[in-house]
């Protein structure tokens, strides 16, 4: 009786597994379908893709699309291809998410160790701006960039992103530091270091996790940003996103889909190689800072 | 004048009150032990003497200067911690330096102090490691040296040997001990373990709810309890503390002590004649374990020793001593016997009281009498 059970109960395990496995295999396809039509066709020549098999491998391999993109694709008035757009959106997304980690681990620290009278209520009102939307702020945020002089300039941009990014990396960072010993901070006051200097020297060098969770959550923010960019920059300080669809969106001559598909990859690229390169620490981090706080 | 001085302090945190009126003083080169039951604001006290913690009123003094506006780095004291609060990234003599650092002292002379103190606390084969590499000895150690190397005018411990097994524990408490021997500088030690404290203090301070209830050495604390709670709190086993009535008598007053099944036992109090003025009251009887023997392992030099038949309840051999349990008063009381002594339970046999080491107390105000 036992016996059989326990036969049953392996059996049905096994079951269960395949059926777990199938199901996790197709999402994963489902996932990456996407991303194959994309490579795929941006390595074929545009009369390939004009055959309508979209799935299909290419018969003929080209990287044309992927240099037309990067470098002679014409995005706004001139034919400069994506590489001006991608430079800017590195120029932007490095200060914007560096500033506002560093904002974030610091206000973190504040208010968890060296607590004031409502430093509650300011958190509250900080974790606010997680949840104000986009769109609220347009108006109010050209006035100010205006009135500061950095419209349409990546300056602005990067302001855009550190002041709409604060929330999100302090709370990252308070939630973080609340489960710090707060002995250490003790024991390194009557060390006589001051303010920064334990920030510097024992609170960051344990921050590791919350680091890069806080950079590849600004980083893909900031470089997905398309609302801001395309509401704040001119010609000169476009983001890469807006470009893409400029390029994309272009009425003029034949739709290039294969220029297309190689510009969106290029596109996607950087956040993708942030997570391939960090994935496992997000998670790792993500753990961490959920435990407690 | 004395090294360490706590005068009138109160600390308040908003209307809850956690230390009233706290007065101490320390003699250079001594041994302050703060202790009592978890939640009796012992920490704290040790917090606003190290400036960790603001104080609400009072004045803390150390060397005769006062410090309560100095920031905890320009006390000139050192900290072990608990948890010892070793910095996790650094290694052990980044961490044993980290003080010497911030105050910019330049790196030879701060490798010179660092070898000094791990050569003393024989720790030098540690110093490239992480704190998460060591046990909890080792851990402790660092933390003890990362303060020694300070050389300050006075060391805080907080509660430094509750994180450790049962054997580390005694033997870092003789280390602490020898350490305080050596260097000579003055401690200040938090600990509840009342074992700790009698074994390491020059002076004791018991506290409870925030309020002081006595400061002595530690021969005065536990002979010469004020109150109940500390004479309580102070030895193990505890003290016995048995429900008693005064009887005046001629010239020698008796104490009578009630029994449930047997009539009550009376004993003459003798070398306590003072008592007579409490005639006819209700008082508290404390007698220590050790004071309570069977009749030849009474102490010889006692003065006034008496002698009650009481009826043995339990019998627990400790191997060094043998704790014999009886009922008086409605309470258990225990009395240690020697290892050999005969013992049955059930037996009436004459236990004896040395009167020397006696104590009395007003039931109500729990307060001594004397």
């Amino acid at each position: 009786m036992a016996v059989s059970t326990v036969d049953t109960a392996v059996r049905t395990g096994r079951l269960m597994r395949a059926l777990i496995y199938a199901l996790l295999i197709f999402f994963a396809v489902y996932y990456l379908l996407p991303l194959f039509v994309m490579l795929v066709n941006s390595v074929k020549p545009l009369d390939e893709i004009r055959e309508g098999n979209m799935l299909a491998l290419p018969r003929e391999f080209t990287i044309q699309p992927w240099l037309t993109a990067w470098s002679s694709a014409q995005v706004g008035v001139q034919a400069t291809g994506l590489a001006p757009y991608f430079i800017n959106s590195i120029l932007i997304v490095v200060p914007a998410v560096f500033i506002s980690t560093v904002l974030g681990a610091l206000n973190g620290y504040v208010l968890t160790k060296w607590q004031f009278r409502g430093a509650n209520l300011i958190f509250g009102l900080m974790l606010m701006a997680c949840f104000i939307p986009f769109q609220i702020v347009l108006i109010p945020m050209a006035q100010i960039l205006g009135d500061l002089g950095i419209a349409g300039t990546r300056y602005g941009l990067i302001l855009v992103h550190v002041v709409y990014g604060l929330g999100f990396t302090t709370l990252f960072f308070r939630n973080y530091y609340a489960a710090f010993p707060t002995e250490l901070v003790k024991a390194a006051q009557i060390d006589g270091a001051g303010f920064f200097r334990i920030f510097r020297r024992i609170l960051l060098p344990s921050s590791g996790p919350i680091v890069v969770v806080t950079v590849i959550w600004q980083f893909t923010n900031v470089w997905n940003d398309f609302l801001f960019g395309v509401s704040f920059a001119d010609f000169s300080s476009m983001p890469m996103t807006v470009a893409l669809n400029n390029l994309v969106s272009s009425s003029t001559g034949v739709r290039e889909y294969n220029v297309h598909f190689a510009g969106a990859v290029l596109a996607a690229l950087p956040t993708l190689v942030v997570y391939i390169v960090s994935g496992r620490y997000f998670v790792r981090g993500l753990m961490a800072g959920a435990v407690k706080g | 004048m004395s090294f360490l001085e706590i005068n009138r302090l109160h600390k308040r945190y908003g209307a809850v009150e956690v230390l009233k009126d706290i007065n101490i003083s320390l003699e250079e080169g001594g041994f302050l032990v703060l202790v009592g039951p978890s939640g009796c604001g012992k920490s704290t006290l040790l917090s606003t003497i190290a400036g960790l913690e603001t104080i609400t009123e009072g004045e803390i003094r150390i060397a005769g200067r006062r410090v309560n506006e100095l920031h905890p780095s320009k006390r000139d004291i050192a900290m072990v911690f608990q948890s010892y609060a070793l910095y996790p990234t650094m290694t052990v003599a980044q961490n044993i330096a980290f003080g010497m650092e911030s105050r910019g002292v330049p790196k030879p002379e701060r490798e010179e102090a660092v070898a000094r103190v791990s050569e003393m606390l024989q720790i030098n084969h540690l110093l490239g490691r992480k704190p998460s590499q060591l046990s909890g000895g080792q851990r402790q150690r660092v933390a003890m040296g990362r303060a020694l190397v300070r050389d300050p005018q006075v060391f805080l411990f907080d509660e430094p040997l509750s994180n450790l097994d049962a054997k580390l524990r005694v033997d870092m408490r003789t280390e602490i001990k020898r350490l305080h021997q050596r260097v000579g500088t003055t401690i200040v030690y938090v600990t509840h373990d009342q074992i700790e404290a009698m074994t390491l203090a020059t002076r004791i301070a018991v506290l409870r709810d925030g309020v002081l209830q006595q400061v002595g050495t530690p021969a005065e604390i536990y002979n010469d309890p004020v109150n109940v709670f500390v004479a309580d709190f102070m030895g193990s086993p505890a003290m016995n503390l048995v429900p008693a009535r005064i009887n005046g008598g001629a010239d020698m007053p008796m104490i009578t002590l009630g029994r449930d099944a047997e009539d009550a036992l009376s004993l003459p109090a003798s070398g306590c004649e003072w008592l007579k003025a409490h005639d006819g009251r209700e008082v508290l009887f404390g007698i220590r374990p050790e004071a309570l023997t069977d009749a030849e392992g009474a102490d010889r030099t006692a003065d006034h020793v008496v002698e009650g038949e009481c009826t043995v309840d339990v019998v627990e051999p400790a191997g060094s001593d043998t704790f014999v349990v009886t009922r008086l008063g409605g309470r258990e009381v225990i009395a240690r016997m020697r290892s050999d002594a005969v013992v049955s339970v059930g037996q009436r046999m004459p236990f004896a009281f040395n009167m020397d080491k006696a104590v009395f107390f007003d039931p109500q105000s729990e307060q001594r009498l004397s």
